[in-house]
């Protein structure tokens, strides 16, 4: 009889609990349009860090393993010149997209060069630069964490909707917004130099035909120099915007060279828009499944989905038709 | 003509970085071979110093914290070697031996601490070896110095559910940080409490005993989320947070995850006076490298903080910003990391004042039941199942960065290697120091909190 009780105790316990589930689930559509709209923060650094990528892999065909230590640079030129100069975050953005573009122009002089149409030799070089990088910063401002400021005028949320206690219900980050304004502005910046200067045309020329390019008089060396050292300066923006998110350490760039890699690879390389898509794709669906399941667990799915579409689309989803 | 020079020139480049190239990867072949048992220059030794291994990350993912826990290491060898700071009165080194570091770096690798801690024991056949910090690599040399019959001193706080004979923990068992932590935030924040932790097997293990003692207090566990080691993109973490609305968050991320985590927190609108996060892993370092406006309000529970109030804290942290500079900061597990290797420097000495040979055999006798005036206070190796009576404390952090103290033991707690809450009544002890019967022994009572006496 006792027994009874108890288990009938038990199972109300339960039914409670269920109900409990219940209440929680009715706000889930909101939570979960929370989740999407700041998916696109995800999109947004998805979106910055592949952009070099498309660049230096897109146009020029080079596997570079050391993208993300240029990301890696570009944040601590960032905190060199916060900690030493007060600098603003915004302000140091030129000054590292020279500066990691300049040491991006010296790897292609001293490296790259060597190894143009040897892809299996570039993707070693450029690993073991990787390690040489970080080793070479890890020496220089030894292995502990560093600390960059965010502007601090970007900073709270922006709010679309609030629950009944009035705090925020969807909102998203001014920061996270900056990232993707960021992101795609330079975008645009890229795609007009690539598709409307003289500079562009050359470049596209030089990937399409190094052999006619250079009889046609144009400097391919220099043409390649520029355009790596292009790609590694959009790196080091993406690691001085992303710097005041976490914080720098030299194996930073590690994080977000897998990343960047699966958004290049799936929105396929011909198109700078493919990036974009690239970057959408994976994030809203990193974002979404992570909400319904776990990251990990996301990460996995995604990193199976992206495998399953390169099989099918070798070259990712935007290419142009060529003829071979 | 151009071309021909320029070929020339490229002939000559080709073969100069084949010769420096060749030269640069021979260097790099003997620099790793020889760096493996490389004992840095300490200066003169004298005769017969006594070998030990030193085995920290200083490359990788983890050698943020591993590189801190080696210059505390250091700091502590130099100070025996040279009789200073708490050795002083020792004269230099133990008995007139100096002690002679092998340094070893395993970057980040679990498989290649098991390597060099071979290396460490079979080659350079060091007396015992100071080092590890993940739990995930301390199960991978726990086999090798079982096997080998080795001591290693662990510096960490960590999951517990351990009983090795020649391992010595100084680092927090779970009674020592997660006994008192969970009912300070069931009484002072609420019952409801979202854990987070990285994906591996120190977070994992530690939140079930967290989630064990929170439910075991009357509280609920509201959400239970993993990110992968290393992550630092936490919307949907933070996301379910908001959802669940707990009244506090305890944290057991690590590492480089833990600045993203409690910047995106406060960014996504989460003050520390609505939720407050409770952390293990949160230490002076970190909030060092994320920004003190971000940490204001929440709370660490470790059994040291750089603001204890001891005269030989104060001397640690000068002694430790003269070696390594002013901006540096001391932590929890730099200062275990600290005091074990007294622990050691003690048990040799002891060892040879005993007329006895420095080896596995004296260290571990005379290890067990050391006492050290540390910087957190009289601690003690219990003789019986190797882990270290600790202060148990709680610190909230400030706008400075610095943790005001808000709770503490008042003297160091005899440690329990298994939650109680978990397996109740479950011990280890050996009652003496070559027992090799089954030292995890069920007692069935239930445990009370025992202080250290005051000497």
């Amino acid at each position: 009889m006792k027994a009874d009780q108890e288990r009938s105790k038990k199972r109300k316990n339960m039914f409670y609990y269920l109900a409990q589930e219940e209440a929680a689930s009715s706000f889930s559509s909101i939570a979960l349009a929370n989740q999407l709209v700041n998916g696109i923060g995800i999109v947004g650094i998805l979106l910055l860090t592949g952009l070099g990528l498309a660049i230096t892999f897109g146009v020029m065909r080079i596997i570079n393993l050391a993208h993300g230590e240029f990301i890696m640079l570009g944040a601590y030129v960032t905190f060199v010149l916060q900690s030493n100069f007060n600098l603003d975050l915004l302000l140091t953005i030129p000054f590292s997209f020279l500066i990691t573009g300049a040491i991006g122009a010296l790897v292609e002089l001293t490296i790259i060069r060597r190894l143009y149409g040897r892809p299996l030799e570039t993707l070693l070089a450029t690993w073991g630069l990787s390690i040489v990088l970080q080793g070479v910063i890890k020496l220089i401002f030894t292995a502990q964490l560093k600390y960059v400021k965010a502007p601090p005028y970007i900073s709270g949320n922006l709010t679309l909707l609030t629950d009944e206690q009035g705090s925020p219900a969807i909102a998203i980050s001014y920061y996270r917004l900056f990232i993707v304004a960021i992101a795609l502005a330079l975008l645009a910046l890229t795609s007009y130099l690539l598709n409307n200067t003289d500079l562009g045309r050359q470049v596209r020329s030089v990937t399409q035909n190094r052999d006619m390019s250079k009889c046609l008089g144009v400097n391919t060396s220099l043409v390649d120099m520029i355009t790596f050292a292009y790609g590694c300066g959009l790196a080091g923006v993406a690691g001085t915007v992303i710097s005041s998110l976490k914080s720098v350490s030299p194996p930073m760039g590690q994080d977000y060279l897998v990343d960047a890699w699966m958004t290049v690879v799936t929105g396929g390389v011909d198109k700078l828009v493919g990036v974009l898509a690239g970057a959408f794709l994976i994030g809203q669906s990193n974002a979404g499944i992570a909400y319904l399941l776990n990251d990990p667990v996301a990460r996995v799915i995604v990193l199976g989905a992206v495998i399953v579409l390169i099989r099918y689309f070798p070259e990712g989803l935007f290419t142009v038709q060529k003829r071979s | 003509m151009n071309n021909k020079n320029k070929s020339v020139f490229t002939e000559i480049g080709r073969r100069k970085f084949l010769k420096y190239g060749s030269l640069a990867v021979g260097a790099g072949v003997l620099a790793s071979c020889t760096g493996g048992g490389s004992s840095t220059g300490d200066g003169d030794l004298g005769e017969n110093p006594i070998k030990v291994g030193v085995m920290y990350s200083t490359t990788g993912t983890i050698a943020i914290v591993e590189k801190s826990l080696q210059d505390a290491t250091f700091l502590a060898l130099e100070q025996i070697n040279t009789g200073t700071g708490p050795w002083e009165g020792n004269g230099e080194g133990i008995e007139g031996r100096k002690i002679q570091k092998v340094v070893v770096n395993p970057d980040s690798n679990w498989d290649l601490y098991n390597q060099m801690s071979k290396r460490l024991i079979d080659e350079d056949q060091v007396t015992c070896v100071l080092g590890c910090y993940t739990s995930a690599s301390r199960k991978s040399v726990l086999p090798v110095f079982e096997e080998k019959d080795s001591i290693l001193y662990y510096p960490v706080y960590y999951e517990g559910n351990e009983c090795s004979s020649n391992v010595f923990y100084t680092g927090a068992a779970p009674n020592q940080q997660i006994t008192d932590s969970i009912p300070y935030c069931f009484k002072n924040f609420g019952p409801k409490g979202f854990f987070v932790g990285s994906d591996y097997i120190y977070p994992k293990e530690s939140n079930r005993i967290a989630k064990a003692e929170l439910v075991k207090a009357g509280g609920k566990v509201v959400g239970d989320e993993y990110a992968a080691l290393g992550t630092t993109e936490f919307i949907t973490i933070i996301n379910k947070i908001k959802q669940a609305k707990p009244d506090f968050v305890l944290s057991n991320l690590v590492g480089d995850s833990i600045p993203a985590f409690y910047r995106q927190y406060r960014d996504a609108g989460i003050t520390s006076d609505k939720v407050p996060i409770m952390a293990y892993p949160t230490t002076e370092e970190e909030i060092l490298a994320m920004g003190t406006e971000y940490s204001e309000g929440h709370f660490t529970s470790f059994n040291y903080f750089q603001t204890v109030e001891t005269p030989e804290n104060k001397a640690f942290v000068e002694q430790f910003q003269a070696k390594f500079g002013k901006n540096r900061v001391t932590n929890g597990v730099m200062e275990a990391a600290y005091l074990q290797t007294f622990f050691m420097a003690q048990a040799m000495r002891d060892a040879i004042k005993a007329g006895k040979e420095i080896n596995t055999e004296s260290i571990r006798e005379f290890t067990r039941g050391q006492t050290f005036q540390a910087p957190q206070g009289l601690v003690k190796m219990d003789p019986e199942n190797y882990h270290t009576y600790l202060y148990s404390r709680i610190g909230r952090w400030g706008a400075d960065g610095q943790a005001e103290i808000v709770f503490a033991t008042p003297a160091a707690v005899k440690p329990i290697a298994w939650s109680q809450t978990l397996y109740p009544g479950r011990v280890c002890s050996r009652p003496t120091p070559d027992d090799r019967s089954n030292p995890i022994k069920e007692t069935g009572e239930d445990l009370q909190v025992v202080y250290l006496d005051k000497v």
